[in-house]
């Protein structure tokens, strides 16, 4: 026995060994290539809004290296990314973000998708000083806690929806409304409840629902039942992809009227799609749509980049793709501006960054937040069967008035 | 007798300096090297139960959850209101020193290992009277249920989790972490060893493997089951509650479902990791944690999106081919080499009576 126990350990020491010579071949900066890391959600929960990340920043790195690629010190340099599915699990993300960092030598880091898992991440890239540009964490307590190398290009989720009840108010007559909520107990998702707190606060309404939502959600009869019962004004629901197609499904199914309904990742759920005509009305909050006027030399304008994105993948590109490409462009700017490969020159870089990508006006706010862009909201409408997102807030790039109250299912044909 | 007290000497001096040299020898590795000696903690003492005492539970997640819990409530609340820290999702931030950090995580691990035990000899006071698939689905249960409650409870960050107070900033080497913890946890180990293989040569062993074989009997021979039912539950929840405390630290994050009560992979990898070895054996569940770890860091990335297909597809192949692990299928080929003496005259016998 005891040899077998000998024999077994001397191999593992044996695989253990060439793994250690394998993976050190990494490096940052590999011939022409500057190499990137990110742990993405290819299966899991969040696998559908993981692909739209990493559809995101593949369109990015493709686009990059044909235009030129990225220039320091006079030589040009590639993008290549190197991926891991982190299973949607936290656990299973900081460890691959260890990873990235100690064995494949990866030095700049691309973030992975939600919140939750960007918050298990960024004590391991702050660590080991690897500035990392992510897309898709927007829990306002990732820009409070000082981190240093962590650079985010969307909006805080507490401002999500905020926006959203200063429209029902506004519609109410100035007056506080009613307000029914009901969140998935996700990082994110209870960032924007926050959100929805604070703005309730502020324009004196009254919350008469809170619910939460389980992980894995697929059934919110309850709380539906709940607001059939007492009438709010406001129904709002948050809980990403799932939590927005369940919301639609079951209101429909229940026939639930309430004036008004807000959500978020609408887009991401091809609501207007897979839904039609029952999503009518929907308001949601997004970080970006395609019909706002930002323009940039790499992907031209919003509806370019929707076009192109449409060629390549075959989908509309939710703001979940548009902004993991605009990382991309806020690394390759960096990089170019800093003139070096050298970590710390790079997050300096980062810093002082300032600039308008098609998704948006870029500039980091001391926490690391995007402070220079701001939220919009979308209504589904239709014509026929045929169904749209249009932007109805702010009123700069509105294309539509916001439709309000939201007619009876009665009334709905 | 002497002679292979004298082998094993060699053997485990030998393991222990290779494990305290690992760190030094696979830099890299550090973390990758403290999930395996957690991973071993889990199989070892998910075997008492399911291998020893033939009590398949699922429910020692709960243990390894709370444990994880209550280590970085005691690490935060000892210095810091915890309601504060978790407040809107952590959005304050205090620092701890160097000195608080170390006893914060001291003395949460000693609550994290004391609460869970306590708690799993009230649980078991009140379930271990159920038996065979009965008791394995209440268990399934135990998880499940404390992960929905954990991601309800405010004061421990609720649906938007816990980030564990960062490794002191004071100390520059960025090594230091990663060390800490693998020493810690290789710690552990050896202590889980030491006990396990304790109760290897004990007398409790033999209760509790009479307890698997025929528990009718072993009452009617005058052995207190539940008792010792019991007593095996508290020491597996003892070093499950420690394996937790230390991961939480380590992972630096907790969420309520995926990283604490996360009975859809650890749950589900402690009890596959012992079987893979071979249930009911010491070396079993350390050899089983090590090739199953292995198999996940070395092929998962190279199957993106497919890795749960193939974990699925080696359940099935353990199950089909090695039913007794892989120490029950060494046995089976190499008896004389597990000091069993086959009798070559009434193998030949028994094959021509067939």
């Amino acid at each position: 026995m005891n040899k077998l126990v000998k024999l077994f350990i001397t191999s593992i020491s044996a695989i253990t060994l060439a793994l250690v010579s394998f993976t050190s071949s990494f490096a940052k900066v590999e011939g022409d290539y500057i190499v990137l890391g990110s742990a993405i959600s290819l299966t899991g929960k969040y696998s559908s809004n993981g692909v739209h990340t990493q559809n995101g920043y593949n369109m990015a790195v493709d686009r990059i290296n044909k235009m030129g690629g990225v220039e320091v010190q006079g030589k040009k340099y590639k993008f290549e990314i190197i991926y891991y599915d982190d299973e949607s699990n936290p656990k299973r993300a900081a460890q691959l973000a260890e990873r990235l960092i100690k064995q494949d030598g990866v030095h700049y880091m691309l973030g992975p998708y939600s919140s939750g898992l960007t918050k298990a991440i960024a004590p391991v890239t702050e660590k080991y000083k690897i500035p990392m540009v992510e897309a898709n964490g927007a829990s306002r307590s990732l820009f409070t806690k000082g981190y240093k190398y962590l650079f985010a290009v969307l909006s805080p989720a507490n401002q999500y929806l905020e926006v959203a009840i200063d429209l029902a108010v506004e519609k109410n007559g100035g007056k506080g409304v009613k307000i029914a909520q009901a969140f998935e107990q996700d990082a994110f998702s209870q960032d924007v409840r926050l959100g929805i707190l604070d703005a309730a606060k502020r324009t004196g309404s009254e919350i008469i629902i809170d619910d939460k939502l389980p992980k894995e959600l697929n059934d919110m009869a309850a709380t539906l039942a709940k607001v059939k019962a007492t009438k709010p004004d406001v129904l709002v629901v948050s809980g990403h992809t799932k939590g927005a197609l369940t919301a639609i499904r079951q209101i429909s199914e229940m026939k639930v009227d309430v004036p008004m309904l807000a959500m978020t990742h609408c887009d991401a759920a091809k609501l207007s799609k897979q839904h039609g005509k029952k999503s009518e009305y929907a308001l949601c909050a997004s970080q970006w749509h395609k019909n706002l006027s930002y323009k940039d030399k790499f992907f031209g304008s919003g509806k370019k980049y929707a076009k192109d994105f449409q060629k390549e993948f075959g989908y509309d590109p939710p703001y979940q793709s548009a902004e993991s490409s605009a990382a991309l462009l806020v690394f390759k700017d960096a990089f170019e501006r800093a003139n070096s490969f050298d970590r710390d020159a790079v997050r300096d870089a980062l810093v002082d960054t300032e600039m308008q990508t098609f998704y948006g006006n870029i500039k980091f706010g001391p926490g690391g937040q995007n402070v220079a862009k701001p939220m919009i909201l979308f209504q589904v409408r239709c014509k026929g069967d045929d169904c749209e997102n249009r932007v109805v807030a702010p009123t700069k790039w509105a294309s539509d008035k916001f439709y309000h109250p939201i007619p009876k299912w009665s009334e709905r044909s | 007798m002497g002679n292979i007290k004298q082998k094993d000497l060699i053997l485990y001096s030998g393991l222990i300096i290779l494990g305290l040299a690992a760190p030094y020898l696979f830099s890299a590795f550090k973390v990758q090297l403290t999930y395996l000696c957690v991973l071993i903690v889990l199989a070892m003492t998910w075997n008492l139960q399911g291998g020893e005492m033939g009590y398949n539970t699922f429910g020692n997640i709960l243990f390894y959850g709370l444990g994880m819990y209550l280590t970085a409530s005691v690490q935060v609340g000892m210095f810091f209101p915890l309601a504060e820290w978790t407040e809107s999702g952590g959005e304050k931030t205090f620092v701890h020193t160097t000195a608080q950090y170390f006893q914060g995580i001291g003395v949460g691990l000693l609550v994290s290992a004391i609460i869970p035990a306590i708690v799993a000899g009230a649980i078991g006071y009140a379930i271990l009277g159920l038996r065979g698939h009965y008791f394995a689905i209440c268990t399934l249960g135990l998880g499940i249920a404390a992960g929905e409650i954990a991601g309800g409870i405010e004061i421990i960050g609720a649906g938007q989790g816990f980030t564990t107070p960062p490794f002191p900033a004071e100390i520059v080497d960025t090594e230091a972490r990663g060390k800490f913890f693998y020493f810690l946890s290789f710690a552990l180990l050896i202590g889980t060893f030491v006990f396990v293989k304790y109760i290897y040569g004990s007398r409790f062993k033999l209760i509790l493997n009479a307890i698997r074989d025929n528990e009718d009997k072993a009452e009617a021979m005058g052995i207190q089951t539940m008792k010792y039912k019991i007593t095996g539950w508290m020491c597996s929840a003892f070093f499950c509650g420690l394996a937790g405390g230390i991961m939480g630290g380590l992972i630096g994050y907790i969420d309520s479902t995926d990283v604490a009560f996360d009975g859809r992979e650890m749950g589900v990898f402690m009890v596959l990791m012992a079987i893979l070895g071979g249930k009911g054996t010491l070396w079993g569940p350390v050899i089983g944690a090590t090739l199953f770890h292995f198999f996940k860091e070395g092929l998962w990335t190279l199957i993106l999106g497919w890795q749960y297909v193939a974990l699925g597809v080696l359940i099935v192949v353990i199950v089909i081919y090695f039913p007794e692990g892989l120490m029950g299928w060494l046995r089976e080929k190499y008896p004389e080499r597990f000091g069993e003496v086959i009798d070559e005259k009434d193998r030949k016998a028994q094959v021509e009576l067939k």
